[in-house]
């Protein structure tokens, strides 16, 4: 059988989680000098449908507004705030950094999932470099120890190693699909056969084959691409990476990185490095991001950018099976005889007033509220007390009691 | 450092697959085919075997309850999830096949009737083809459906045709290849990835 209480305790305890959660994001990302913003709830529906992204049209909420026109309950925020950040700036000049923290709304696949969930990231508008993107990655790591997961691991990919390799053959847009989610999977059963009915040239065919290898160590990684690398953009992207983990090195974060050229442009617009974390226990990454410098050109500017994203629901998930929360209490319980209520009222104000979290009862309700408390007051007919850690120590009034708190008690 | 997890479902390729864990270095010899318990240890106390019905082995790898899991490619096809599919163990195989009566007609203008085990890769195969049909899922004995009129054609998995010949019916097109493969969760290849590449080269070592 359900115990009563077992419910609203989780409820409790998982939104403690969430605010704990956005707190310390809030936290870590203003270190990195990212000013929080906020877009719009509604946006236009041809926002979306001219842009390329991860975001399918079925999976938008749609609305009509008075005059007709299809707007969408905000389905990403990077795609906003890049739109807006157009108006005001056709031009980078200086540096910007941006971070979020709000519902986005999307149709889910599953049923069962919900519609609206709530994403924090952060949108680094600058040019490409390695440091700038070491810096992000960087951050995205700080930011999951911060939340208290040790057994990180950032999988860090590029998302020029793959274009470059497919742009000139001649595959129809639908084998290229075929082909990106065999190289998602690392089917390495079906590439080769998949590869045979193509027109294309054993060179390739082999280099593509041995891309879902091309997963581990960065150094290890690294050394096995010898021979793979076809032109120099490749090397290139290759290069860009390495310097990328040197600068991760620095960092101290070589533990938590893995390379995988097998990761590819799941978003549609990213255009360079691309990463996703992942910590034990939890089947889905907690963090994705990358970089990409061309989304500004949809809108008729040269806005180059890096940014991540990361799921609070997720969060609270991933940190369920672990004890990394302790249970927020309450400070002060008050019960109070019916006639003590005006002095009740009285203490609890002056305690707020000073920071601490209250709550007051009736001594009939007493049990209202389970939760535990660091002090309780008790307000009787014949004299009042406070019990703290097991001592109970008579006073008169308000002041005396605000001097028990102070120190008085030791 | 934890178990690590695979789920597979009990039954003639698990035993199969067992025998390859066993050359592989793996021994579970607490299991055998009257035992009826679902969570067995490995006898160096490394990996945890769980059985778990066919057709969950993907939902249990791609929520990471379980890291990897050992599943016919069929189930993998009807229920497509995010993980890697990094290894193909030889066994189980059969084809995923459209069948019916020989020879028969179907009349171009009426809507094709197709029983399955598999709805979802019979409306994809069907779609690829531009052929508009009427799915009807069925969960056993889908030979049936063409004998008593139900359906015009089946879609199922076919090993030696011998009950397809039994009830006068025949593979009309081979839909794909099946066999047992290997599937990672991708949280725990990117954690683990020391451990479970191990398992594969051994598993790899094993099947030549």
């Amino acid at each position: 059988m359900v115990r009563n209480e077992v419910y609203p305790e989780r409820m409790l305890s998982d939104s403690e989680k969430f605010e704990r959660i956005i707190k310390t994001i809030n936290k870590r990302f203003t270190t990195y000098g990212y000013k929080r913003i906020k877009t719009s709830a509604f946006e236009q529906y041809d926002l979306y449908s001219k842009v390329k992204s991860s975001i399918n049209q079925n999976e938008m909420i749609k609305v009509i507004d008075h005059t007709g026109q299809v707007l969408v309950l905000r389905p990403d925020v990077t795609i906003p705030i890049t739109r807006e950040l157009v108006e005001n700036f056709p031009d980078l000049l200086s540096e910007l950094r941006y971070f979020y923290v709000q519902e986005v709304f999307r149709q889910p696949f599953d049923k069962n999932d919900s519609i609206e969930r709530t994403q924090a990231g952060v949108e680094y508008f600058c040019d490409s470099s390695p440091e700038a993107d070491a810096e992000v990655i960087a951050l995205a790591c700080h930011l999951m120890r911060d939340l208290g997961f040790s057994d990180i691991k950032i999988e860090l990919g590029h998302a020029g190693f793959f274009n470059e390799l497919v742009q000139n053959l001649p595959l129809t847009s639908l084998q290229i699909d075929q082909l990106k989610s065999l190289i998602q999977a690392k089917n390495v059963v079906e590439i080769g056969p998949f590869l045979q009915n193509l027109d294309i040239t054993d060179e390739v065919r082999e280099v593509i084959e041995r891309i879902p290898f091309l997963y581990g160590n960065p150094v290890d990684v690294s050394e096995r691409t010898t021979g793979i690398v076809l032109t120099e953009k490749m090397q290139g992207t290759l290069d860009y990476l390495m310097d990328v983990y040197s600068i991760l090195k620095m960092y101290g974060l070589e533990q938590y990185i893995v390379m995988d050229l097998g990761l590819i442009n799941h978003m549609g617009y990213y255009s360079g490095v691309i990463f996703q974390g992942y910590v034990e226990r939890f089947g889905k990454p907690v963090l994705m991001g990358g970089r990409y410098d061309e989304l500004g050109n949809e809108f008729g500017a040269r806005l180059p950018a890096i940014g991540f994203a990361c799921e609070i629901e997720s969060l609270v998930k991933a940190t369920d099976s672990r004890e990394v929360t302790s249970r927020l209490s309450i400070d002060v319980k008050i019960t109070y005889a019916d006639s003590q209520l005006e002095q009740a009222i009285a203490i609890a104000n002056e305690l707020r007033e000073r920071n601490y979290s209250v709550l007051s009862f009736s001594t009939h309700k007493e049990q209202v509220d389970p939760r535990q408390s660091v002090y309780l007051i008790r307000l009787d007919k014949d004299g009042n007390s406070l019990l703290y850690k097991d001592k109970v120590t008579p006073f008169s009034d308000l002041k005396a009691l605000l001097e028990l708190l102070v120190g008085g008690l030791n | 450092m934890t178990h690590l997890t695979i789920a597979m479902a009990k039954g003639r390729t698990a035993d199969k697959a067992l025998a390859f864990f066993e050359r592989a270095g793996i021994r579970f010899s607490e299991y055998h085919d009257k035992s009826r318990k679902l969570v067995i240890y490995d006898d160096e106390n490394k990996v945890k075997l769980i059985f778990v019905k066919a057709v969950d082995v993907p939902t249990y790898v791609e929520k990471g309850a379980a890291d990897i899991g050992i599943v016919g490619k069929d189930t993998i096809m009807e229920n497509p999830v995010d993980v890697y599919e990094l290894l193909d163990l030889g066994i189980g195989k059969c084809e995923l096949a459209v069948a019916g009566f020989p020879d028969k007609q179907f009349p171009s203008s009426a809507l094709l009737t197709v029983a399955s085990k598999y709805p979802a890769v019979t409306k994809a195969y069907f779609d690829s083809k531009g052929i508009r049909i009427e799915t009807i899922k069925l969960n056993g004995s889908i030979e049936l459906a063409p004998l008593i009129g139900m359906a015009d054609v089946i879609v199922d998995i076919v090993e030696s045709g011998k009950t397809l010949k039994e009830n006068g019916l025949v593979v009309l097109e081979t839909i794909a290849d099946v066999s047992a493969r290997l599937i990672v969760n991708k949280a725990s290849y990117a954690t683990r990835t020391s451990q479970i590449q191990q398992v594969i080269s051994d598993l790899k070592a094993a099947l030549e």
